[in-house]
């Protein structure tokens, strides 16, 4: 019942909102489909937590503890959102006409019409990555997942520019053929639980079935699976090399869908590629699958440093920290063991609750800046942009890792996995590609916000674009030293779901 | 046991029918206009319905006749029609200019089956006779040539609309894996990836629709001014 209540309601909140004609009561609905989301998963994660699983309609929908965690995380981005996408959005509509954001059309008829389309879409886009955590069947979990990108098209094309259909055609093309992928990886993995999980069809590819039968599975469809999966799910994490489209997409979306797409989504690829790994390391034991992974994961580390350092752009430059801690997850995973799990999770919640920050202020200085160049003549964002500029710093430092946060624990946790596994090459080497991406990041962020003066009026006006930045600040600090019991009890159970002995 | 509920005339039936949906592939490679293209595509998607037909009659997996029907009326009706609507809209000049030539292509498409074979010979058992085991091999080496073939077609076209038409056609090919391997996902699984295909197509169009209004041009390697 739980699961039905967390996924009906942001799709009435879609409906309602799609309905209506008044911009506030948009804004009011939205925010009240974001908090009631929030106690719905909140709900799930108690009842997962008393009774070990929670399931709906014999089984279909399903949810262990991973399950919860993927859906309390999404839920949390979603609310933490909501109020800063009002703030955002009223500011674009507000100087419009002034900045020239909005390609075509500026009169207020089209402009209701694409708050709408935000405000209907993003719902959506959160119902689609619910169904992709409660999904227990694979193949509708694949579904979910094409639904995400499906209902995040039309959020990146938003301002519709030049540049913003070009990043969504990018989007578009390489999601749907990674997807594809990742639908015959699925394919192949039912082809191999078919033959031994006979009788009804509909439970064969449920995963709870398939995990306690993966030893049994054909090892050459397992293989063949797993390759196709990762590079299908992949795309959608966003590991290299399938990851070009995701600068473009990052920086042209508006804020609250490009952090709804670097937290949530990219959460949901990683969980769906963490539940095939499961299936595959049981059936062909785990040096297979863990090679592919740490190879991937240290390329998308790799890849992301060089393009860290010399980047011009500041949204750009976020988008390729999150390439980075894709990587970061996918390499935990593949270090395996008891820690490898365990660091990926972490890395994943402490990522979800940084990386929106992070967000949040560049989306203030690109917004009272007018651009998001990361040059010398734009410096100076402390004397224009107090809060959010401090905030920037401190989430620079968060997201890179440094000592105090929450994500050096994950990171810290992630090396001992590496050491762990006895593989250390990969450690050594992310521990290199760690270091060269925090000095970058913090070169650039300090060239930003502090600086000579420039000529720009001060800002830091609006009350829902400052309170997310100080309320999430705060949430970043409190985690840095002291993780919730409930909170840490349902991230190791998780690790336990993930755990494959050799 | 009469002639039509023999299983194994069924196999063979279902075997040329997919090489028909290989040769099909192979020729979409080399074609020159776009709206020869579609209807290709429209007679390799009624093909692969007839595919599912045959194995839900032969097979008596019932589920499969809804299948079948989706994807005669989605895949083989449907999408050709929205597909040509939009060219005779959109596209001034209907042919389709590859980045490849045409020989390249074609002995690129014979060394993807090959590949293919190669890659699907692992699953070959020459101890089942009956069921899908017995199809398999050679059902996955179509099934793999069709999805490398439509992912060698999508780099080798410079058009929206062509890359969109090679992106079906590879989802063509996983469609026969999925119909011939397994008999057929679970019913809800391929009703939601029906649904997902359409919706996809209807998106696609409609982004194709407004990158032709914002750049006069379908042509998508003009897409290039986000870099670094």
């Amino acid at each position: 019942m739980s699961i039905f209540t967390l996924l009906i309601i942001p799709l009435i909140g879609s409906v309602i909102t799609f309905l209506m004609t008044s911009t506030r009561r948009m804004e009011f609905v939205y925010l009240l489909t974001a908090v009631a989301s929030c106690f719905g998963a909140v709900w799930i994660a108690m009842e997962v937590a008393t009774q070990g699983h929670t399931s709906w309609m014999d089984g279909f929908l399903y949810a262990d503890s991973l399950s919860a965690l993927l859906v309390l995380l999404t839920a949390f981005v979603y609310l933490a959102t909501a109020p800063y996408a009002i703030g955002y959005l009223r500011h674009d509509d507000r100087y419009a006409e002034k900045d020239q954001i909005f390609f075509q059309s500026n009169d207020p008829r089209t402009l209701r019409a694409k708050l709408r389309r935000y405000y209907a879409l993003a719902p959506l886009f959160a119902f689609c990555m619910f169904l992709v955590a409660v999904s227990s069947n694979l193949g509708v979990m694949w579904v979910a997942i094409e639904g995400t990108t499906l209902a995040s098209i039309f959020l990146v094309t938003f301002y519709a520019r030049p540049t913003s259909l070009e990043a969504a055609w990018k989007y578009a093309i390489l999601g749907g053929v990674g997807l594809s992928m990742a639908l015959f990886g699925t394919v192949l993995t039912y082809y191999a639980a078919h033959q031994v999980i006979a009788g009804d069809s509909l439970s064969a590819l449920n995963w709870p079935v398939l995990v306690t039968k993966a030893a049994q599975f054909d090892k050459s469809a397992m293989r063949l699976s797993f390759i196709l999966v990762l590079l299908g799910f992949g795309t959608k994490a966003g590991l290299a090399p399938m990851h070009t489209w995701k600068p473009d997409a990052y920086s042209e979306a508006p804020v609250p869908v490009a952090i709804l797409m670097a937290t949530a989504q990219l959460n949901c690829a990683v969980y769906a590629l963490a539940r095939f790994y499961v299936l595959t390391s049981r059936s062909v034991g785990t040096t297979f699958a863990s090679d592919l992974l740490v190879l991937f994961g240290l390329l998308s580390i790799g890849i992301a440093v060089p393009f860290i350092l010399v980047q011009r752009n500041h949204r750009r430059l976020l988008a390729y920290s999150s390439i980075e801690h894709a990587g970061i997850m996918v390499l935990s995973l593949g270090f395996g063991g008891v820690l490898g799990p365990l660091g990926m999770l972490l890395h994943m919640t402490f990522h979800s609750v940084t990386k929106p920050l992070l967000f949040f202020c560049a989306g203030n200085a690109q917004q009272h800046m007018g651009n998001d160049s990361l040059r010398r003549e734009t410096g100076g964002l402390l004397h224009i942009l107090p809060v959010s500029a401090s905030m920037f710093l401190l989430a620079a430092l968060a997201v890179t890792g440094t000592p105090p946060f929450s994500m050096f624990q994950s990171e810290f946790t992630v090396l001992r996995a590496g050491f762990a596994a006895q593989n250390t090459v990969a450690s050594v080497l992310l521990v290199v590609f760690i270091v060269a991406i925090f000095g970058g990041f913090f070169h650039h962020i300090s060239q930003l916000v502090f600086g000579p003066k420039p000529e720009v009026p001060r800002g830091d006006s609006s009350r829902w674009k400052t309170y997310p930045v100080i309320g999430l600040a705060a949430v970043v600090l409190i985690l840095g030293v002291w993780l919730p019991a409930p909170l840490n009890a349902l991230i190791t159970d998780a690790a336990h779901i993930l755990e494959v002995r050799p | 046991m009469s002639f039509w509920q023999d299983p194994l005339v069924g196999d063979k039936i279902i075997t040329l029918m997919a090489a028909m949906v290989l040769v099909l592939q192979i020729m979409m490679v080399a074609m020159r206009g776009i709206v020869t293209s579609i209807r290709a595509f429209g007679l390799q998607s009624f093909l692969l319905a007839c595919i599912g037909l045959t194995i839900a009659h032969f097979n008596h997996a019932p589920h499969i006749y809804i299948a079948a029907f989706m994807m005669l009326v989605l895949k083989a009706i449907a999408l050709p029609l929205i597909l040509e609507y939009l060219v005779n809209r959109i596209e001034v000049r209907q042919e389709i200019e590859p980045l490849v030539n045409v020989p390249i292509s074609i002995i690129t498409a014979g060394l993807l089956t090959l590949l293919a074979y190669v890659v699907a010979a692992s699953f070959h058992r020459p101890e089942v006779h009956t069921g899908p085991a017995a199809l398999g091999h050679n059902m996955l080496a179509v099934a793999i040539s069709v999805f490398l073939i439509g992912f060698f077609t999508m780099l080798n076209r410079r058009k929206a609309l062509a890359q969109v038409l090679a992106m079906l056609c590879l989802e063509n090919g996983i469609l026969l894996a999925a119909i011939s391997l397994t008999y057929g996902m679970p019913l809800i699984v391929e009703v939601g990836v029906f649904f997902d295909v359409l919706v996809a197509a209807l998106l696609l169009a409609i982004l194709i629709f407004q990158i032709r209004e914002t750049f006069d041009s379908t042509d998508v390697s003009r897409l290039s001014r986000l870099r670094g």
